[in-house]
């Protein structure tokens, strides 16, 4: 299976750099045409899936091992390899059925694979969710494919690209519209969202790994696939709609992370948070599209794709830190966890470097992709018409709060759970993992702090990606700018640390003093919970808790007991999803009194629909 | 043009931009003084720009404008209000019925209406655009702070900043009003904020607190 | 020649911050009617904790050690992102403004990590509100410093402060007087200077900053100390070079260079001034007041922003 990906990665680099397509054809066996083809685009993600899936599979073996009975294990090496082939098949595919083949097939085998898991009733319900979301995603995915059928009579990717000039505009705003639903779905973005943070944290982390990294990719492929080469761009306001969305997905989704405890769930919400930044900067690019700014729109695609491939690697390597963290300390409750960094030196090395990378700090490789998205928004004011020219530099605001927060989120995350002390036996007794886990924590770690460095690496194959997709662009200047700047502050960064490690310093372990108690006890550190309070009384009115404060007896200036609950419900839970699923509900009633039971008035039923039928097509056509 | 005058001519746009932030400020305050402060320094500004005026047109009138502007807004109704607020004794908040960072944001919009909706007139207004923008600013950020406010001495000072902003509009429309009319303005200015003080004393005499929102009782 | 130019007002920040300072101290002490310490009392107080041993804590791993000199040295480096005599920084067209906000974050990101890793209540009591505090400040740090960016068509500092240098000075626009008010608000929270911050407190309820520090002893808590101070000079040398860079050496000449050391210290010494009658006469903010303050310096971002795009260019 390694050899397979190491395979997969070959094909996917030398495909980037010929920029020549490989093809694969295997209609003549199935009944539907069924075409794999490796153009550029389809190579970065190929590339993507296979360079993340290789350190998860290392890490997972010994996961495996430790975690599961040999049924378990056995299900988990069955649906691995056909959960990846089927993202490798929605990312190469040149048809219509075959993307629809592997987009069902990766909603499925994941399912399996959180099966695996282990069995409850919530999670049953988790699972249903995530399944009936998807469902509707992929009916979403379905008819823009349909849509294009009356124009390209066949549903190969050649023929729908060429079809799509003559397309009527409501037909191309309306297969505009189901592709950013049928994908946004898939990605998560905000409202779309319910599935991703009850999905992700019930895998098995490994898992949760390729489903965060990889998985919700292929939604952006997909996006990139239709937004981008086969519509080639539309009006200005599909930019908006797509940036708006991305905003308020970006800000709600840090929000929602900052404020959870437990660890995969933080990290299930952070991810609809970096799904909300790549949908900033390909909003950009549909902008400046409109605007026929060819050149910034290569940088905004770039950005965008970029922190695409940053996201799949630094949030597979916190998921596999996650891992790691229940493999030894039995918990991902973060209220539990606490100096890990002393025991589990590598973990802790590691996810310290995925927490700056998915902050955004520089000389790590999510900053390479916010500052190239901050550059097209500073480009933006030079659009024509004074409504682009302030928007876009607006949404500096948007990102600039949503790397202050995440900033401020994965110092929760790391901190309490490496730093300090340990705040339970489980964390005091945690040891490191096994060397197999650790090379495929490294491997990742590597690739952050390769791309944050040296990002003049992964700009230039980025470049030629992006150039089979937006025509006639010439190199936007940022993209040598950064690859020039960066390594320059790097070099200049760490001449400094080693002058100033020159300086020799005496130190000597001293107990804090405690205010005359004996010593300080992990009780009395400030707790994750703690730590978010002051921003989540900011954005209160994001949260809306529900609060209940019980003092047993009452009304007393001395209580024996108080109580003191707050659930955090996310606000579109309430308001949106609510009455959505009350109204389908409602209308179900008034459909159950079709349901009489006799047998005649089913036949009556079918009798109209064929009469009504009829009738349709004699008044219409 | 020389280069005092263009200097001057820059100078109005300038400090259109400190009136915008004295209306931020306004709306972020928490403190009834601090609002007096401000308006205070608002009026200065003002008074600044009369004189700009004065100078630009070489108007005596206009001159004499500023000096009433600057004894009556900067010294004489912000020295009477403090003095009120003596002597009420009433607590020092404003009552405000949203959040600082909420009115900010509305303060934002209302500044940014403002200057879009004077952006179409721009070329009638020759330069004077900017003091436009800030004078229907005022305005709206005037009856904003009336209406989201509930002590009864944020509602004069909202008035006040709204006749700030009627007088700067006139300004930057007609390039200096004649004097005649100016002192009518302020006269009634100086009348209305007497007739409120007078008020302000009998609400709280009857009420023993200043909080407009609780009037309805009034209804009967 | 240049290079040297380049390289000493860098050092300049570096050296001068602590003075800056004791400069600081001492007029708030002459302000408030006391006699005040030196103003070179800075210098010997760093003196005095390069000297002494560094105390840790047992609970404490690499992180505590590491976060102090990340932090000096990031600070060090991002004093060469910021002209001071002349319009050129020292990293020239890559001394990028983005890259310098990420810069300081990169710093405060490990600095925070350093408090919680003391084990203490207090240190992460000081790290949850310096994260309140950064959050809130950052976007309209951004925004001020973008809507600058998009007047000079370029989003390097050393550029931006060329092209403010060629205009007038009375066609300075509406968006630079808000940028400037929203820099200044933001530089108080970033600075933690009052009245977001109080520097000389130390009560568990009121401080930020110094609660985060609280567990550093000797040469550790010398760095953090003079990263701070390094920090409130290159707010104030950005200040100075994107609204008021007048005066600015354009060639290489020793008394162009001259005039442009005595303009900017004449510019630093309104500031400075300003500072001290400003903290001599205003309390500190409750911390949950903190959000609105800095809600402000959003708002004038935001306008700042959009009157970008109204203002002919």
């Amino acid at each position: 299976m390694l050899v397979a990906v190491l395979m997969g990665a070959t094909v996917a680099v030398s495909s980037v750099l010929r920029g020549v397509p490989v093809s694969l054809d295997f209609s003549s066996v199935g009944p539907f045409a069924f075409t794999l083809t490796v153009d550029r685009l389809s190579a970065f993600f190929l590339f993507l899936i296979c360079f993340v899936a290789g350190p998860v599979i290392v890490f997972f073996i010994p996961y495996a091992e430790h975690h599961y009975h040999r049924a378990g294990r056995t299900w988990i090496w069955i649906l691995l390899p056909l959960f990846l082939l089927s993202m490798v098949v929605v990312a190469t595919a040149s048809s219509a059925f075959a993307f629809l083949f592997g987009w069902e097939l990766m909603t499925l085998f994941s399912a399996g694979l959180i099966l695996v898991e282990g069995d409850s009733p919530e999670r049953r319900h988790d699972l249903m969710i995530y399944l009936l979301m998807m469902h509707v995603g992929a009916a979403a995915v379905v008819a823009c494919y349909f849509l294009f059928l009356p124009y390209s009579h066949s549903l190969d990717f050649a023929a729908i690209r060429g079809a799509a000039g003559n397309l009527p505009p409501t037909t191309r705003t309306l297969i505009f519209l189901l592709a950013f639903i049928g994908f946004g779905t898939k990605a998560g973005i905000i409202p779309l969202h319910l599935w991703l943070p009850r999905a992700h944290p019930i895998a098995p982390s490994p898992v949760s790994a390729l489903m965060s990294g990889v998985m919700l990719k292929t939604a952006v492929y997909g996006f990139v696939r239709f937004g981008f080469d086969f519509l080639g761009g539309g009006p200005a306001w599909w930019g908006y709609l797509v940036l708006f969305a991305g905003a308020v997905s970006g800000i709600l989704g840090v929000l929602y992370a900052l404020s959870e405890q437990d660890l995969k769930r933080l990290l299930a919400y952070s991810s609809i948070e970096n799904i909300g930044i790549i949908f900033l900067g390909l909003g950009t690019a549909l902008i400046f599209m409109a605007h026929d700014a060819r050149m910034w729109a290569t940088l905004a695609l770039i950005a965008a794709l970029l922190h695409t491939l940053n996201h799949a690697i630094f949030k597979s390597l916190l998921f596999l830190g996650a891992g790691a963290i229940s493999n030894s300390a039995h918990t991902l409750d973060l209220e539990e966890l606490g100096g890990l960094q002393k025991r589990m030196p590598f973990t802790g090395a590691t996810f310290l470097i995925a927490c700056g990378s998915i902050a955004g700090l520089p000389l790590f490789s999510g900053f390479i992709s916010e500052w190239l998205t901050f550059r097209s928004f500073l480009a933006g004011s030079t659009l024509a018409g004074a409504k682009a020219q302030f928007l876009l530099p607006l949404m500096t605001g948007a990102l600039g709060l949503i790397g202050g927060l995440g900033v401020a989120c994965f110092i929760k995350a790391y901190g309490i759970a490496f730093l300090g002390r340990p705040r339970s036996t489980g964390a005091t007794l945690a040891l490191e993992v096994p060397t197999a886990m650790r090379v495929g924590m490294m491997v990742l770690a590597t690739a952050c702090l390769a791309i944050g460095i040296l990002p003049g690496a992964v700009l230039q194959p980025l470049l030629l990606v992006v150039s089979g997709l937006i025509r006639d662009s010439e190199i936007p200047p940022d993209i040598t700018l950064i690859s020039r700047t960066v390594p320059l502050i790097a070099v200049s960064l760490l001449g400094l640390l080693a002058v100033i490690s020159l300086t020799r310093r005496n130190r000597r372990a001293v107990p804090t003093w405690a205010c005359g108690l004996p010593e300080l006890t992990s009780r009395m550190e400030y707790t994750s919970t703690a730590f978010s309070k002051p921003i989540r009384w900011v954005f209160s009115s994001v949260y809306r808790p529900d609060r209940k404060i019980e003092v047993s007896p009452a009304d007393s200036y001395f209580p024996a007991s108080i109580s003191y609950r707050s659930v955090r419900t996310t606000s579109f839970e309430k308001s949106l999803y609510r009455p959505a699923v009350d109204g389908i509900v409602s209308v179900a009633h008034q459909l159950r009194r079709l349901h009489t039971g006799n047998i005649q008035f089913y036949l009556l039923y079918i009798f109209l629909t064929l009469v009504g039928l009829l009738a349709f097509l004699r008044i219409f056509r | 043009m020389d280069l005092v005058s263009l200097a001057a001519a820059k100078a109005l746009t300038s400090t259109a931009a400190l009136l915008f932030i004295t209306v931020l400020l306004m709306a972020a305050t928490k403190r009834i003084s601090t609002i007096i402060f401000l308006f205070a320094l608002q009026s200065a500004i003002l008074t600044v720009q009369v004189a700009i005026i004065a100078y630009l047109n070489n108007s005596p009138e206009a001159y004499a404008v500023a000096i009433m502007v600057l004894l009556l807004k900067v010294v004489g109704i912000p020295y009477a209000l403090f003095r009120l607020i003596e002597r009420l004794h009433s607590p020092r908040g404003v009552g405000a019925s949203i959040s600082p960072a909420q009115s900010v944001f509305v303060a934002v919009i209302l500044i940014f209406l403002a200057f879009s909706a004077v952006r179409t007139y721009a070329a009638d207004l020759g330069g004077m655009e900017e003091a436009l923008a800030a004078g229907v600013a005022l305005i709206l950020s005037g009856a904003f702070l009336m209406v989201s406010r509930n002590k009864a001495l944020m509602q004069i000072m909202g008035l006040l900043v709204l006749e700030n902003g009627v007088f700067l509009a006139a300004l930057a429309t007609t390039f200096g009003m004649p004097l005649v009319i100016e002192i009518g303005i302020s006269f009634d200015l100086v009348m209305g904020v007497l007739l409120m003080g007078i008020f302000t004393f009998r609400i709280r005499d009857t009420f023993e607190h200043l909080d407009v929102s609780k009037l309805r009782r009034l209804r009967g | 020649m240049r290079v040297y130019l380049d390289l000493a007002q860098a050092l300049l920040l570096v050296a001068g911050a602590p003075l800056v300072r004791g400069i600081i101290a001492r007029l708030k002490a002459w302000i408030q009617r006391r006699q005040g310490a030196s103003i070179w009392r800075p210098y010997a107080d760093l003196g005095k904790l390069f000297g002494k041993e560094d105390l840790v804590p047992p609970a404490a791993s690499p992180v505590f050690r590491f976060a102090p000199v990340l932090l000096f040295a990031v600070i060090v480096l991002a004093t060469g992102f910021v002209p001071v005599l002349h319009s050129s920084a020292l990293f020239g067209t890559a001394s990028d403004f983005i890259l310098l906000v990420y810069l300081i974050a990169l710093g405060r990101f490990f600095m925070s990590l350093g408090a919680i890793d003391g084990g203490s209540a207090f240190g992460g009591m000081g790290a949850s509100r310096e994260a309140l505090v950064s959050t809130l400040a950052e976007a309209p740090l951004l925004l001020s410093l973008m809507s600058v960016a998009i007047l000079a068509h370029s989003g390097s500092i050393s550029d931006i402060v060329s092209w403010t240098l060629r205009q007038n000075f009375f066609d300075i626009s509406l968006v630079h007087a808000l940028a400037f008010a929203a820099l200044v608000i933001v530089g108080i929270a970033e600075t933690g200077r009052l009245p977001v911050d109080n520097p000389t407190t130390h009560l568990e309820l009121t401080m930020i900053h110094e609660a985060m520090v609280l567990e550093y002893s000797g040469p550790s808590l010398a760095f953090i100390e003079w990263a701070q101070a390094i920090k409130l000079n290159l707010v104030l040398a950005l200040l100075i070079g994107l609204f008021g860079p007048w005066g600015m050496a354009t060639g290489l000449s020793a008394s162009v260079i001259g005039i442009s050391i005595a303009a900017y210290l004449l510019k630093l010494g309104v500031l400075i001034v300003t500072i001290a009658l400003v903290e001599s006469s205003l309390a500190k903010l409750r911390m949950y007041l903190v959000p609105d303050f800095l809600g402000v310096g959003s708002a004038l971002g935001i306008l700042a922003i959009m009157f970008t795009a109204f203002t002919g260019r």
